[in-house]
């Protein structure tokens, strides 16, 4: 991503949407005992196409605005959600995926990880109460959302940072597609 | 292709960002609940956010209540099953009550006994809608639209539908945040009516309709289907934050076990924390200087 007042602007309204709609609504629905979270697809949705800085800082803020938006306790949501852009943002640069439907699959892995790392933070700073095992099955529920979510979170995100994008990969995967009728020239007639 | 110029940076920018989070992380516990520099960012943002906020809730309110019908319409002829069976038992004990309500007012004049400030008698409701709620399972609070000016502290009880929901634990001018009784931190003393065995009321993290009355003794045996409400106990140095005689749930099973000293019951909470729209801050009951905060076990 080039990193501009506008993209920044982007982004920071990404994050801003998802914070808000999550707190204020979109959290307190049940869908099959889960509920669904945009948050971590937000900030998988802008690191999947931005890369694994822009991932991370996007994490940072998102989790920022969201303990600042809740009153959770301050720096848990941005770190979890800085590591998760950030390796969400590394898949992108190491595998490079291009196909229609990897929303599907990355979206439930963000949703998941940041379930479960959620849960490991808060278990290291001492949680005092005890822990339902429902709780699993939450987690599996709400990634299985998170899945479905991906795909209209993820076109969003891409529709609304193409302009700062500097490679996209569904153009490269169109690239990619189109067959090749004919060598360059200079290698005409020689059968290779 | 690997330009080490490019993975350094990469590696530096992920190193700042947890750098900073975890700066924030020790700062915010290192801080007093009153003050600090965070605390009063937080503040300062719920205040700038609320607006967004209401206007957020109200507007998907209906797509709420949408998928809401659904989990209702599943769970609504198992529930009327048992609401019937359940009037057939209030009846007989709404009987029973109003004999001993009409004998304890005759003792209580007989004695002189001044009446203890409880449920409902000495607090103001004021009425407050939920505008944000906490995304995750392992910090339950909601922000309402009501806050100082509306003569909301902190530590002031709060229910929703009829039984506890939680506490005041921070205030703006025109917010406040309810940390509820599901939030991991959280710790009511307890009492089951009517054989009065106290306990303290804890959550399970993850399973918002499940309660624990922890520390109850293990002589005082315990039956399904009874009520817990507040105890609001009072000593001559501290006092509870919640008034005497708040329903906080039914009794749904107790575990007995040999080994333990204590028995555990487990309860529903009255309140549906999950899909709470408006509670009510009981605002009469001023905050005590020196309330007591039962400790964690």
């Amino acid at each position: 991503m080039t990193f501009t007042p506008a993209a920044f602007l982007r982004a920071g309204l990404i994050a801003l949407a998802a914070v808000v709609l999550e707190v204020s609504g979109i959290g307190a629905m049940r869908v099959f005992g889960a509920s669904p979270d945009l948050v971590p697809l937000a900030v998988a949705g802008v690191a999947i196409y931005a890369g694994s800085v822009s991932g991370a800082a996007m994490g940072f803020g998102t989790g920022l605005l969201l303990d600042l938006a809740v009153g959770g306790t301050m720096g848990v949501s941005s770190l979890v959600l800085t590591a998760m852009g950030y390796a969400v943002g590394r898949y992108r640069e190491v595998r490079d995926p291009a196909h229609g439907l990897m929303p599907i699959p990355v979206g439930a892995a963000a949703t998941l990880g940041w379930g479960a790392t959620f849960a490991a933070v808060s278990f290291m700073l001492d949680v005092g109460a005890s822990v339902s095992p429902v709780i699993f099955g939450e987690m599996l529920m709400a990634s299985a959302i998170g899945a479905v979510l991906a795909i209209p979170v993820f076109w969003l995100c891409r529709k609304i940072l193409r302009p700062s994008l500097v490679i996209d990969p569904f153009e490269l995967r169109r690239r990619r597609g189109r067959p090749r009728e004919a060598g360059p020239l200079g290698l005409r007639g020689l059968e290779i | 292709m690997f330009d080490s110029k490019v993975i350094r940076r990469r590696r530096a920018t992920l190193a700042v960002f947890v750098g900073l989070s975890i700066v924030m992380l020790t700062a915010y516990f290192g801080e007093s609940n009153n003050g600090g520099f965070f605390h009063t960012l937080q503040r300062g943002a719920q205040e700038a956010f609320a607006p967004i906020e209401t206007g957020t809730d109200r507007a998907l309110k209906p797509f709420r209540d949408f998928f809401g019908w659904f989990g209702d319409t599943i769970d609504a002829k198992g529930e009327n099953e048992d609401l019937r069976s359940e009037v057939q038992d209030l009846r007989q004990r709404l009987a029973e009550n109003a004999t001993g309500a009409r004998d304890a007012a005759q003792l209580r004049g007989l004695v002189e006994l001044r009446r203890g400030e409880g449920f409902p008698g000495a607090t103001r409701p004021v009425a407050a809608r939920v505008i944000a709620r906490s995304p995750t399972v392992w910090y339950s609070s909601v922000k309402i639209d009501k806050g100082s000016s509306d003569g909301v502290r902190r530590n002031q009880p709060v229910i929703a539908s009829g039984g506890l929901a939680g506490k005041i634990t921070e205030v703006t001018d025109g917010t406040s945040e309810v940390t509820l009784i599901t939030d991991a931190s959280s710790a009511v003393s307890g009492q089951v009516m009517p054989n009065g065995a106290s306990g303290i009321v804890k959550p399970e993290v993850g399973e918002p309709d499940d309660l624990l009355l922890d520390f109850v003794d293990k002589g005082r045996r315990v039956t399904e289907g009874t009520t817990v409400v507040t105890s609001g106990f009072t000593s001559s140095r501290v006092e509870s934050l919640f008034p005497r005689g708040i329903p906080i749930g039914r009794v749904t099973k107790s575990d007995l076990d040999e080994i333990e000293l204590y028995q555990r019951v487990h309860m529903k909470p009255f309140a549906d924390l999950r899909r709470v729209d408006f509670v009510q801050v009981l605002t009469a009951k001023g905050t005590p200087a020196t309330s007591a905060q039962v400790p964690a076990p």
